[in-house]
């Protein structure tokens, strides 16, 4: 994968050529920034939002003072918020499906196995 | 009496390091018309994250890079053999004794207090309180490599203490590697920072990539098989310790290369370009490829920078066999003071050694046929070779793992006279945990060009489409992990 980051050197040592070239890969750069910034504030947005709980662990950590306690304020009810509206659910349902996972026993693998077979047995049917 | 890691710093995969890196990024990029303020600023931010940890450590970071500088200035200017070979001597002579002071001193110490004790000859020694500055290890390595490199002439001297600063420290690579070469990376300083799609593309992949492999896989194992298995070996059963082992040669595969991952793809979007540091190590079918695969700036390291030096596979054959042995037994020990490191480098030399000899001998005895028949059978042959290579291979490596996770030889001792028991519980052979050990070993078998495929998928989508990718991607990584974020285990190398 790491090919792709070949470094794309001119070869063409006249200096038009180069210039041009440069000015490409200026604008290329350009470009590239804007888009991985834009994509990197819909990260943050993306995260602010479904993830908020997150965002007090954060702010508790930030000691104690006027400011902090501020943030910590503003994070909390920002969480409820986002709890109230149903955002926090599907980081919830997530870990509610690993936690099964993680409790799961061979028997009830085995269990599902059967019933996969089942359904797939009468699908074919 | 001891040794004491710092590791309350910023850590990849939680959120200061995303706020850290946010600033770097737009901070970074927009600097990009002047190219030296953004050397500048990038040395200042590597520095902020290396402070971190503690901020003391800064001052040693800088005075080792000025020494290594100051030593590459010196042998662009020297022009005779026996000056520049003290010049050489004198930098990597400092570089390994502040590793050695930091890192081996107090194992020294208690390992000459024991044996004196063993004699009766009990004696007063100055043991002293030692803070091992995180990444020391790293960046010893890269200032020796910089060094050498100008004196063999790889390389010309850098002017530029700038260069030479963020080269060292440039902070995705500064505290667990890859161990970058100056040849690498400085010629990458000397032209304008470039960012494209592919750049995009590769770091959004690697940090992904990375970011799952630690915190699901590697952190899951560590908490729920590896750390309780290793904690008494003697209170679980043979089946416990069996998969214990194959959780521990997944879990430290997951946290190293996901670390390396996120390293690289974090370089990627700043414009710069690491190498691979591992290339699916546990699908090698020999010990050899295993190290071709394995960390490879660090066996790539010990091969140019000391076993080609004592003569590599130039003299006779059991100059090799020596050579072998103290390249791995020192590999070993860089890894920590602790007699189970010597162990586990001594083990992987010997068999090294035993590797070769045995190869040898068997291409002198049923050396390769020729005709179509025999091309067939050879392919059979070659086939159930390679297979019967890879799980003797991985065996191997997961006995040296061992060693190298044990906290003591006594523990190590225990964990493996538990497998002459099988009648115990597995309290730890769960389908979640098998599934985990399963799921880090289908990486090691997937096309090698996989990321690749993906990472060119991902270049042609829109930046909306980009960063719900990315966002989505982080956020279902953070509700599968479990809470809380364990340290990268080479962290304390």
């Amino acid at each position: 994968m790491l090919d792709l980051l070949d470094d794309g050197n001119v070869d063409d040592d006249r200096l038009e050529a180069v210039r041009v070239a440069d000015m490409e890969r200026d604008e290329v750069t350009r470009r590239s920034v804007a888009r991985f910034a834009r994509a990197m504030w819909i990260v943050v947005a993306l995260l602010l939002l479904f993830n908020s709980g997150q965002l007090i662990t954060v702010v508790n950590g930030f000691g104690v003072g006027p400011v902090q306690d501020a943030a910590v304020a503003l994070s909390t009810t920002w969480n409820e918020q986002m709890e109230k509206n149903g955002l926090a659910k599907p980081v919830a349902v997530i870990r509610a499906f690993v936690e099964r996972l993680r409790g799961a026993g061979w028997s009830e693998v085995h269990d599902g196995a059967v019933e996969l077979r089942g359904t797939y047995g009468e699908a074919k049917g | 009496m001891g040794q004491h890691w710092a590791l309350a710093g910023m850590l990849f995969p939680t959120l200061e390091f995303g706020i850290f890196f946010l600033i770097v990024f737009t901070v970074g990029w927009g600097l990009r018309a002047a190219p030296a303020l953004r050397k500048y600023f990038l040395v200042a931010a590597s520095y902020v994250f290396y402070g971190w940890w503690d901020w003391r450590f800064t001052g040693l970071l800088f005075a080792t890079t000025l020494i290594n500088y100051l030593g590459g200035l010196a042998l662009g200017k020297a022009e005779r053999v026996g000056f520049r070979k003290f010049i050489v001597g004198v930098t990597v002579a400092v570089d390994l004794g502040v590793l050695a002071f930091f890192k081996y001193y107090g194992f020294f110490l208690t390992s000459l207090d024991e044996l004196l004790t063993t004699f009766g000859l009990h004696r007063d020694l100055p043991f002293l309180e030692i803070i091992l500055p995180i990444g020391i290890s790293f960046f010893t390595f890269q200032g020796i490599s910089y060094v050498v490199d100008v004196y063999r002439g790889h390389i010309a001297a850098e002017k530029s203490l700038l260069d030479v600063m963020l080269f060292k420290s440039f902070f995705p690579q500064l505290v667990a590697g890859p161990i970058v070469r100056a040849a690498d990376f400085i010629p990458q300083l000397h032209a304008p920072a470039r960012l494209t799609r592919d750049h995009i593309a590769v770091g959004t992949v690697l940090i992904l990539t990375g970011l799952a492999k630690k915190m699901v896989i590697a952190n899951y194992l560590a908490t729920e098989l590896v750390d309780p298995v290793f904690f008494d070996p003697t209170a679980v059963g043979a089946l416990d310790l069996l998969i214990g082992i194959y959780g521990y040669a997944v879990q430290i595969y997951c946290d190293f290369s996901g670390y390396s991952d996120i390293a690289i793809g974090v370089a990627a979007l700043l414009g710069y370009r690491f190498r691979e540091n591992f290339d699916q190590p546990y699908r090698a079918s020999s010990l050899q490829d295993f190290w071709r695969r394995w960390h490879i700036s660090l066996s790539s390291w010990l091969r140019d920078y000391l076993y080609i030096p004592l003569g590599g596979s130039r003299g006779s054959e059991a100059k090799t066999y020596r050579n072998l042995l103290i390249t791995m037994f020192l590999g070993g020990v860089w890894h920590g003071a602790a007699w189970t490191f010597v162990i586990w480098g001594a083990f992987h030399g010997a068999m090294l050694g035993i590797e070769r000899f045995v190869r040898t001998k068997l291409n002198e005895l049923a050396p390769p046929q020729a005709g179509d028949e025999a091309q067939i059978l050879s392919r059979l042959g070659n086939f159930a070779q390679h297979m019967v290579g890879v799980v003797w291979t991985f065996h191997l490596v997961c006995f040296a793992w061992i060693f190298f996770r044990a906290d003591s030889f006594g523990t190590a001792q225990d964990y493996l006279k538990g497998f002459a028991d099988w009648t115990g519980s597995h309290d730890h052979v769960t389908p979640f945990l098998v599934g985990l050990v399963a799921l880090g070993m289908i990486f090691q078998f997937t096309p090698r060009n996989l990321g690749r495929e993906l990472a060119l998928a991902i270049r042609v989508l829109p930046s909306p489409l980009l960063g719900l990718l990315l966002g989505a991607g982080i956020l279902v990584i953070w509700a599968v992990a479990p809470e809380g974020v364990a340290p990268f285990i080479y962290f304390q190398f």
